[in-house]
Order: C-alpha cells, then structure tokens, then sequence
C-alpha cells in the first residue's frame, strides 16, 4: 500500500498530530517552569525581607545570642552604622569579619553581607593589617545618625 | 555565555597579553551570576576554577578568622586553581550580588604550560597576588 | 596437501567474495574519505566507515567472525547498539559538555526547538506513503531530529536491520546541514526578518543551572518515560558541569567515556551495515527522505518564529528558527553565517544555541513518543 491510504491505515495522521502536540506540550512546560525558577529564586533570596515584615506584624522575637533589641531594618549605611556598631562593641577589637557577619545574620540583620560592604567601603570598618577589622571613630563622627 | 575582549583586556592580570592572547583566554571564560551571601570557594576544597570580579565583592576568610575583601573590577579569587596542590586556602564569600568570570584552572594551566611566553606573563602577575595573600593564609589543605 | 590448500583458500575473502561485499567496501572507504579529506564529521564517519569495512569481509558463516555470529568480537560491540547502551552514554558527554544558558536566558527560544522536531512527524507520514511499515518509518522519521544518538536509539529498538543506513543518512545530513538549510532559511525569510536585531540574554545565576538539569530531567521523563535514558543521562551529565565540585567526573563524561563509546558505536554501526539492506531501494528512500526531514524541520523551526513574531514585542530573528534542528552546534553557526551575510555586525550565535539545544530535548521525547507508540 503506498500514498495516503497507507497513511491512513497506519493511523499516520493521528500519530503525527499527537506526536506533534506532544512534544510541543512538553517542551512549553518545561519552558513555564524554565521561565520561573529566576523568579523563585528571586524570591527566596528575599524571603529574609519578607519574613521581617511578617514578623513585626505578629511579634516580637527575643534572641539569646545577643542582648540588642530588634533591629530597625536598615535601608542605607546610615541605618546600620548603630546596629554594627553595637555588634563590634560585643565581639571586641580587632574583630574577625566572619564573626560580624555571623553575628548579624543571627540578630535577624536582612542583607548583612551587602550592610557589611557598605560599612567596607563607606570605611566605618577598616583592615587592621592582619587580617581583621577595626571600627573607624573618625569616620563615624562625619556620618549624622 | 561567551566573553568579549573589552571585559578582559582592561583588568590588571592580563594588561600585558597582546590581542591574540587575550583571545585565547576570553576563550576560555564565562560570565557567572552571584547572589549575595554565596560561597564561591571552600577551603580545602579541591580548586577547580578562578573567579574574577566584574562587579561584586567578596570576602575571603581563613581558618581563624583572618580576612580580606575585593571590591575592585579584575580582583581574583580561587588562584589556588593554578597553583599546586589545587586545593583552596580560604573560603570566598559573596557580599553583594554581582558578576564573576570564571575559568577553569586546568584550561589556564594547559594555556601557561603551551604557551610559555604568555604562561610566564601570567604566572609572574599570580605569584606577586599570591605573596601579597599570604599573611592572610592559616594553612593548607 | 593440495585438498588443505583447497580448503584453505575457499575460505578466504577472496573466494567468498560477492559484489555486495565489494559495493559496500567502497562505501566505507568514501565514507572514510568524506571523514578525513574533507572533514565532514570525522569523529563518526571514520569509524562508521571503517565498521563498514569490517563488516563486509566475507567470513565463512558460523565461524564466530560476523556481527551476527552470538560470541564474535564484533558481535559482542553491537550489543551496546541493540541494547541502547551507547547513544545514552553519549548523551552522558553532550550533557557535560553543554551549556544551558542560552535556553534558560531566553526559554521562550525552546519553542522553536519544539518547532523543528515537525520534520521528524512529517517525514514518518512521507516513509508511510513509500510503503515503509510504521516501524520503520518512525526510524527513518526520526533522522529529522538531526541527532545521531537519538536515530540510533530508537532505530535499534523499532527497526534494527535499519540501523546502518540511517546512521549514516543521518551523519551525513548532518554534515551537510551548511549546505541544506541556508537556501531553505532565505527562500523562507525577507531581508528585513534576516537584519532583526535581539536584545542580549540576561545573565543566568550559577543556582539557576544547578536546578535546571533536576527540574528538567523530572519534567520531560514524567511527560515521556521513554525519553529516561537519553534524557536522563543528558541532564546528569549537565548536573556534573554545572556542580563543579564533580567537575573530573564531568571531563571524563566528555572526554574518554563520548570518545570511547563514539568509536565503539561508530564501529559496531559500520559492522552492523550489510549489502543486503543498504544496497537496495529501502536505503535509497531512507537517503531521499532523510534530506527531506532536515529541509522540513529547517523550515517548521523558521516558520515557527514568524509565527512567534506575530504575537511578541520584541521580535525574534526568524533565522534562528532553523537552529532546531538539533545538529549542535552546526545548525547554529549556519544560522551565524547566514545572519552575518546580512549585517555583519548581527551575531546571532548565542540566540540560536537556544534552540538548537532545546531541539536535542524535543528530538528525544519525539522518539520516546514514537517508541510508546510503535514499540512492543
């Protein structure tokens, strides 16, 4: 048998059309689930801001690593100068970077790392030359809290 | 995702190489998102790739808690990768969210040892980094 | 003495000698030619080439030499074929040696890989006119997927006596991918569709090329089981670049494991390509087919992006429509070249890596389609 009979006796067109709509439904779901996991990422490397706004509307939270109050949330290097400086007086000078970084991502701090890199490069936080940090008093009094 | 010329050519390692040269090694990069707060390298790790800054910055931090922070275009982390025994000497931490280059320390390496006019421009500018790090290093792997 | 002698020379090559034998030792020694003079896909040709040479030394039957004897050398190789152990293996080495970032900076691209795979479904209905069984026209029809591995996987499994012909229609359209598609891909578009400039990709985390190839693996097998071996190993072989940390596992995947079994399937698919089958009006329709699959799919990928076109802001450069065809990366530098013969500054390069990978996936899950219908 030959031509469009044969087609027709082997169920061709029905093979094809359905092979055809699956493979183009496979691959838009895989591309509607490519196309979100930016988006959820996104999303979950947030989650710490999220999380802060839920909480302040149910409770407050008492932390037993640290005696400090929750944090106002801050938005710019002038909003965390207190609460880092708050830190580095309980950990001690010179103190190891890690250690704040530590420190802050315990009291609740959202985005401590990029906070810390603004401290870094506003200079409030300077190397001591050997591998740990000082707070700079200097530089603290031009900043207006 | 291919890297052009333009990004290289201006940082600090490969200021020396002709055009040539610098294609070879854009050759052998590619452009990595980073978020902030991810770890880049582990110490003791197995040194796999080199990581150079576009546009983030970093912390690297050692055993006891000393550390150091790169915030300029071209600073370079994870040369452990080119250098035996491969194997990280500290940890590299994200602190905000940015782009690297990353390269495979073997490809560099199969570069330096082909090449060695190249290889030893290369080498001489990795060694002054790696002697000014060294301070900062607790131990090996 | 002389009945010895007798004995002894009836059995060489020379006695057994038929014109088939003869016939497909020429094509082994063009296809070697083809391989290594003009480098049209060497890593294949060679040992396929060879294979056919090989595989057509006339042996005495029973005598635990040919293919087909079970215990012969070559016979023990073709197991890796007939199983489906080796187009796997190889996906293995695609996989770690791919870079997904093209399609998860741009997914929507996915769909012309989706697009391109029409060339397989319209070439099984034109097998099915020339009288083929429906076996054997899904394998032919696979050959529009532009994927060696994938022909060969579902070839062995729906139509092995095939197999010879088909990989190597398959190859070789492949190679002539520069040749096939540019005419297809201008008859087809406007110079202002081929000037259509993209918006650069976004820039795609490290987290995000972790989780694709898990995401993924798990989408496509529970759409089409029958795709777990190809694609699973595709996917595993990506978590292995993309981890890092197995990264020696990763450059053995696409370094000794792709070049191992390449040379072991290559071989195996030579051997397995008896006068028989390839000399005979089947292979002549496979060949005429097998063309007709690749224009086909160049031309659903393409038509596929104007389509697209109608319904988007920023436009796509309908010429990456014909990087679906999954001959990676050939089908993406054809559509480089021939965007770059229009405005040489226009690289359109890393837009069509986009579907010229998705085009992997989807030739993949056609063939599992294929094999739940037809297989058993």
């Amino acid at each position: 048998m030959y031509g469009l009979d044969a087609i027709s006796a082997h169920n061709g067109w029905q093979l094809a059309a359905l092979g055809t709509s699956i493979v183009f439904a496979g691959l838009i779901i895989l591309f509607l689930a490519i196309s979100q996991i930016h988006k959820i990422l996104e999303f979950w490397d947030k989650r710490d801001t999220y999380y802060q706004s839920i909480k302040k509307l149910v409770h407050r939270k008492h932390r037993s690593e640290a005696t400090f109050s929750d944090p106002v949330l801050p938005k710019n290097v002038k909003g965390s100068v207190r609460q880092f400086k708050l830190l580095i007086e309980q950990i001690g000078e010179p103190f190891p970077l890690p250690k704040l970084l530590d420190f802050s991502e315990k009291c609740g701090f959202p985005h401590s790392h990029s906070s810390v890199n603004d401290l870094l490069k506003a200079k409030l936080i300077i190397p001591d030359g050997k591998g740990y940090f000082l707070w700079n008093q200097e530089v603290e009094k031009n900043i207006k809290i | 995702m291919p890297v052009e010329i333009n990004i290289i050519d201006s940082l600090n390692l490969f200021e020396d190489l002709s055009r040539a040269e610098l294609e070879e090694i854009a050759s052998l990069m590619c452009r990595i998102k980073v978020t902030e707060g991810e770890v880049m390298t582990r110490q003791g790790d197995q040194a796999h790739s080199i990581f150079i800054l576009l546009s983030a910055d970093f912390m690297v931090f050692f055993k006891e808690g000393r550390s150091y922070t790169l915030h300029n275009k071209g600073d370079i982390v994870g040369l452990s990768a080119a250098v035996i025994p491969f194997c990280y000497t500290g940890t590299a931490v994200a602190l905000t969210d940015g782009v690297v280059l990353s390269m495979p320390g073997q490809e560099l390496l199969r570069l330096i040892e082909s090449n060695p006019a190249l290889g030893g421009k290369i080498m001489k500018k990795i060694n002054q980094i790696i002697s000014a790090r060294q301070p900062f290093v607790t131990g090996g792997c | 003495m002389v009945d010895l002698l007798i004995e002894f020379l009836s059995n060489t090559g020379f006695a057994l000698a038929g014109y088939q034998n003869i016939i497909m030792i020429l094509v082994g020694i063009v296809l070697i030619y083809l391989g290594i003079a003009k480098s049209y896909e060497p890593f294949l040709l060679i040992p396929i080439g060879f294979g056919i040479l090989m595989g057509n030394i006339p042996v005495i039957r029973d005598f635990g030499l040919g293919i087909y004897e079970k215990g012969s050398f070559l016979n023990y190789m073709y197991f890796g074929v007939m199983h489906d152990i080796y187009p796997p293996l190889i996906f293995l080495g695609v996989g770690a040696l791919t870079d997904f970032s093209a399609m998860l900076a741009r997914p929507s691209l996915m769909l012309l890989g989706a697009a391109a795979q029409i060339g397989i479904f319209a070439t099984f209905l034109g097998a099915l006119a020339l009288g083929f069984a429906p076996n054997e026209a899904a394998s032919i029809g696979i050959i529009g997927g532009a994927d060696g591995p994938t022909a060969i996987f579902l070839t062995a499994v729906l139509a092995p006596r095939l197999i010879g012909p088909i990989a190597i229609a398959a190859y070789s359209y492949m190679a002539l991918v520069p040749v096939i598609q540019p005419p297809i891909m201008r008859l087809l578009t406007s110079r202002k569709e081929r000037l259509i400039r993209m918006e650069d990709p976004r820039e795609v985390s490290k987290r995000e090329k972790l989780i694709f190839p898990i995401v993924g693996f798990l989408l496509c097998c529970f759409i089409a089981p029958g795709a777990l071996p190809l694609l699973g190993m595709l996917f595993f072989g990506n978590l292995l670049k993309e981890s890092i940390v197995a990264e020696r596992l990763a450059r053995a995947a696409r370094t000794s494991i792709i070049d191992s079994v390449t040379i072991l399937l290559g071989i195996a698919v030579g051997a397995s390509t008896q006068g028989d089958v390839f000399l005979t009006g089947k292979s002549m329709g496979i060949f005429i087919l097998g063309a007709s699959a690749f224009a086909v799919a160049t031309a659903g990928g393409v038509l596929f992006a104007k389509f697209m076109n109608l319904f988007l802001r920023q436009k796509i450069n309908p010429l990456i429509g014909a990087a679906g065809v999954s001959a990676v990366p050939n089908s993406a530098r054809v559509v480089q070249i021939v965007g770059q013969k229009e405005d040489p500054t226009n690289f359109l390069l890393m837009h069509a890596m986009a579907p010229n990978i998705s085009g992997v996936i989807g030739s993949a899950i056609a063939a599992a389609i294929l094999w739940s219908f037809l297989g058993g």
